[in-house]
């Protein structure tokens, strides 16, 4: 029977959710104080629940006893002592980074390095946002990853629902029943946020395993899986109803799923700035509020395409600063278009704008439901929430 | 466990192929003979050479591997698959049926023509609908005619900014398919948490922009829209049409007409509710019942009876009684004749066998024994809504200590010798399995997909890997559908024609 090895770079932050426990917003520069407060670390606790519940699954299936799985991993508390506790056999993990002292964001992004270097199939770290942010910034496109949930601020989408959710997930992965998709890997500023603004940045799109969930049946409108197609269809529906208009100024959000209609009409959309398109032609990219208010003054009709953030649902406020509420007045809450996948919208039931205005903000979410195109001539109502 | 057997894959014609072997009998050219253009010829085609014995072997071998409602229980929720009687074969295979070719003169033809008549006569009267044309040969050809129609309606009525189609979340995925080919935008509503339409979000959508509804009842929980009255009324009131997809009128039939609850048009699948075969075994045909303000828009051609046919004298008798006419308004052709006849014959030796009170018996048969299916199950699979269904219900494919998944314990039915539900529909539902058991059944056959799926479920908790890797006992077993439907494979690699 022929073999098979996967490799499973396996990473744990083990500062990661100490501060929520004491009130602290993360943990970010901030792991002494916690303690101090009397945090205990959580993270190991929650990565060897995971490495457990796969370990169970992988002695029970004998359908992949071909499968050899191979650990990469640090040493000490950034894996090694999880695997070794969790039963993992001395030859079945390998320790690609040794910790001097304690363990760092640079460990992390070292750690991440030899991963790729090893070729591991895919990443699985515990922690929050910070970490994610940490390792998607050397992985990059080159490999998936996954998070145990185990950190103060969870807003990126690369995380499992919890640490048992997340070794079915692996299992899976493992096995080749799933596929991967890009998840956006969102953060909080937390000196921001301590200041008591909630401030989150989109930072980078990442790749993480992805269920298609609905293959079956010819009834099925086979959606999900293939997320690309959606959104060429998304992209196809908004040049239809932009065509007729050659003097509009078509303004493009932050985030992966409008870059990708950027992408499909052909113009360098940044992912994480504001950029303005007229008549195909892209006039500027990565605006401040200052620069958009200017291109108002310029073109009388309009449209703003925007995407919410995955799970938690802001479509404003959160990681596009840039449209504050003078600029949205400026754009009319009519000429506002909202597009997801509805891949996205599966784990967004909510949506939600925060503009620093209330009455704008009770505006924009409506009657309590708002339109959002899912596809070429789809739409969905999706609740609001203010 | 059942006992498992030996696997056998079943060579393709080119694996089977033998050079110079051949059927070939072909009669002497007696026409002149043509040349071929050029750029068509070739010399190597690579077709498969077999003898007729090899022929027929390898298509009964394939015909005997082919699940099918007279081999078997076939539970596949939203599709209706109740036995076909063979009775209705008999009267389809009768040759003035058969025989009779679209073209022939009307006269030669009336019994036919008498045939389809009283078909749209009784779906009028099924459905509480204004008339019925039996033109579209299939649910989502239905669907399409009825939107096409709707289109025509509200450009008669210069209302041509009504783009929008609203389409509840538990929609059949032909819905927003056929919508967008209909030149609409989909908008699609959500459900309530008791499996219903939300009527505060379709409040909210119902403005001038909408054309009309489309919703199905029962939804595909198998739940009766118990608002049903307001949201027609709320679609209404917006100046739009409601649509009802008639998949699931067999839990209705005979027992609610939904033109008395004022849905607008509906389509029939006469291949599910009336007992006509689908699938591999048959083509479908989706009749289209309207209330009157869209019957001008019917496609054509339908039958009617000719005024004072009743009064012509004996010796006139062989006058037409029977001819075609195409409505007013109409949308035109939906298919180059008149849609599935031989369908139509199945469907109407079924209704008159049945009767008025054979089908009203037909759907509470069908919704008992979805029901006690799913009293059968309760506390092994947990329900998508715990509410008395109709027809069909929707069970989640989880068991607690298990990390199996739906398409487990569907791949592990098969096993067990049965058809699986439908699976991961309706989207909704995490994991759904969604059955329906159908009038046809009796209760042993119900106990015996119970006791099965009892055992599945214990089996998932002792051993998952027997799930995860099944079907064991069927020639081929678990594909890869991932890879499957990113990397197809359309043709077999021994057809080597040069294109």
């Amino acid at each position: 029977m022929p073999m098979f090895i996967k490799r499973v770079g396996f990473l744990i932050n083990p500062i990661a959710g100490m501060g929520g426990r004491v009130g602290l917003k993360g943990t970010d520069g901030l792991a002494d104080k916690a303690r101090a407060l009397g945090a205990e670390p959580v993270a190991q606790q929650r990565a060897k629940q995971t490495v457990d519940e796969l370990l169970r699954l992988l002695s029970g299936a004998s359908s992949i006893s071909c499968l050899l799985l191979q650990w990469l991993t640090c040493s000490g508390d950034m894996g090694e002592t999880v695997l070794q506790s969790a039963g993992v056999s001395a030859n079945a993990f390998e320790i690609v980074h040794r910790i001097a002292g304690d363990p760092s964001a640079e460990d992390t992004r070292q750690a991440v390095q030899h991963f790729l270097k090893k070729q591991a199939d895919l990443i699985v770290f515990c922690g929050g946002d910070g970490t994610a942010r940490d390792i998607c910034s050397v992985a990059g496109f080159d490999v998936p990853i996954l998070g145990i949930p185990s950190g103060v601020k969870m807003f990126s989408g690369v995380f499992g629902a919890n640490p048992a959710h997340c070794a079915e997930i692996i299992y899976a992965f493992l096995q080749d029943r799933l596929t991967t998709a890009q998840a956006d890997v969102l953060d909080l500023d937390e000196a921001r946020y301590r200041a008591g603004e909630w401030k989150v940045q989109l930072y980078q799109v990442a790749l993480t395993p992805f269920e298609p969930k609905h293959m079956q049946s010819a009834k099925t409108l086979i959606e999900d899986i293939d997320e690309t197609a959606i959104k060429d269809g998304i992209a196809e529906f908004l040049l239809e109803q932009f065509r007729c208009d050659a003097s509009m100024l078509v303004l493009l959000g932050a985030g992966s799923t409008v870059k990708s209609v950027g992408d499909r009409w052909g113009i360098e959309k940044t992912l994480l700035g504001i950029d303005a398109v007229v008549n195909g032609e892209l006039i500027g990219r990565d605006l401040n509020e200052q620069q958009i208010l200017e291109l108002l003054g310029k073109f009388k009709t309009r449209k703003l395409v925007l995407s919410p953030i995955g799970a938690q649902g802001f479509v404003l406020g959160r990681g596009n600063l840039q449209l504050s509420h003078t600029v949205i007045r400026a754009i009319g809450s009519q000429n506002i278009i909202v597009i997801a996948t509805p891949t996205k919208l599966a784990r967004t039931p909510v949506l939600r704008f925060d503009t620093g205005d209330a009455a704008l903000d009770r505006e924009l979410a409506a009657n309590g439901f708002i339109r959002v195109i899912t596809g070429y001539r789809r739409r969905r109502l999706v609740k609001t929430m203010l | 466990m059942p006992e498992i057997e030996k696997r056998s894959i079943e060579k393709t014609v080119y694996e089977l192929s033998s050079q110079g072997r051949s059927t070939n009998l072909m009669p002497e050219c007696d026409v002149p003979e043509a040349k071929l253009p050029v750029d068509l010829l070739h010399e190597d085609l690579h077709l498969p050479e077999l003898s007729e014995l090899d022929v027929v072997r390898h298509f009964i071998r394939l015909s005997q591997r082919n699940f099918c409602v007279d081999s078997g229980f076939y539970p596949l929720g939203s599709c209706t698959m109740k036995y076909n009687p063979k009775i209705n074969e008999a009267c389809a295979r009768l040759a003035g049926f058969s025989q009779s070719h679209p073209l022939q003169p009307i006269d030669t033809v009336q019994g036919n023509l008498a045939l389809m008549f009283e078909l749209q006569e009784w779906l009028k009267e099924i459905g509480g609908f204004a008339a019925v044309s039996l033109q579209p040969t299939a649910g989502a050809q239905g669907e399409l005619t009825a939107l096409l129609m709707m289109r025509a309606y509200f450009r008669d009525r210069d209302e041509t900014g009504r783009t929008q189609i609203l389409i509840p979340d538990s929609a059949h995925g032909t819905n927003p398919a056929s919508t967008t080919m209909a030149g609409f935008e989909a908008l699609e509503i959500p459900s309530d948490e008791h499996g219903n339409l939300d009527l505060a979000a379709l409040k909210a959508a119902c403005d001038a922009s909408v054309a009309g509804l489309m919703i199905t009842n029962p939804n595909t929980l198998g739940l009766f829209e118990r608002n049903i009255e307001s949201i027609v009324r709320c679609v209404h009131n917006c100046g739009g049409l409601v649509y009802g997809d008639g998949a699931n009128m067999n839990a209705l039939v005979g027992a609610v007409r939904p033109g008395d609850l004022g849905i607008d048009v509906m389509h029939y699948n006469l291949h599910k509710t009336f007992g006509t075969p689908h699938g591999g075994g048959g083509p479908g045909s989706g009749p289209l019942g309207v209330s009157e303000k869209l019957a001008s828009y019917l496609p054509g051609p339908m039958v009617c009876r000719l005024k004072n046919a009743e009064k012509s004298e004996p010796a006139e008798k062989i006058k037409p009684v029977y001819t075609l006419f195409t409505p007013e308004k109409s949308i035109g052709r939906m298919n180059s004749h008149f849609g599935s006849f031989g369908v139509f014959v199945r469907a109407y030796a079924y209704i008159l066998q049945h009767g008025a009170e054979g089908l009203k018996q037909s759907a509470l048969h069908a919704v008992l024994n979805a029901n006690y299916l799913r009293e059968r199950l309760r506390g092994i699979y947990p329900l998508s809504h715990d509410r008395t269904c109709m027809h069909e219900f929707v069970l989640q494919g989880k068991i607690e200590g298990s990390s199996v998944r739906a398409v487990d314990i569907s791949k592990r039915l098969l096993d067990y010798g049965f058809h699986p539900p439908t699976t991961y529909f309706p989207l909704i539902v995490p994991e759904a399995l969604m059955i329906e058991p159908t009038e046809t059944e009796s209760k042993q056959t119900l106990d015996a997909f119970a006791d099965a799926l009892k055992a599945i479920a214990q089996e998932a908790v002792d051993h998952p890997e027997t799930l995860q890797t099944a079907p064991h006992a069927t020639p081929v077993g678990r594909l890869d559908e991932v890879r499957a439907a990113r990397k197809l494979k359309l043709r077999d690699d021994g057809l080597q024609i040069k294109l």
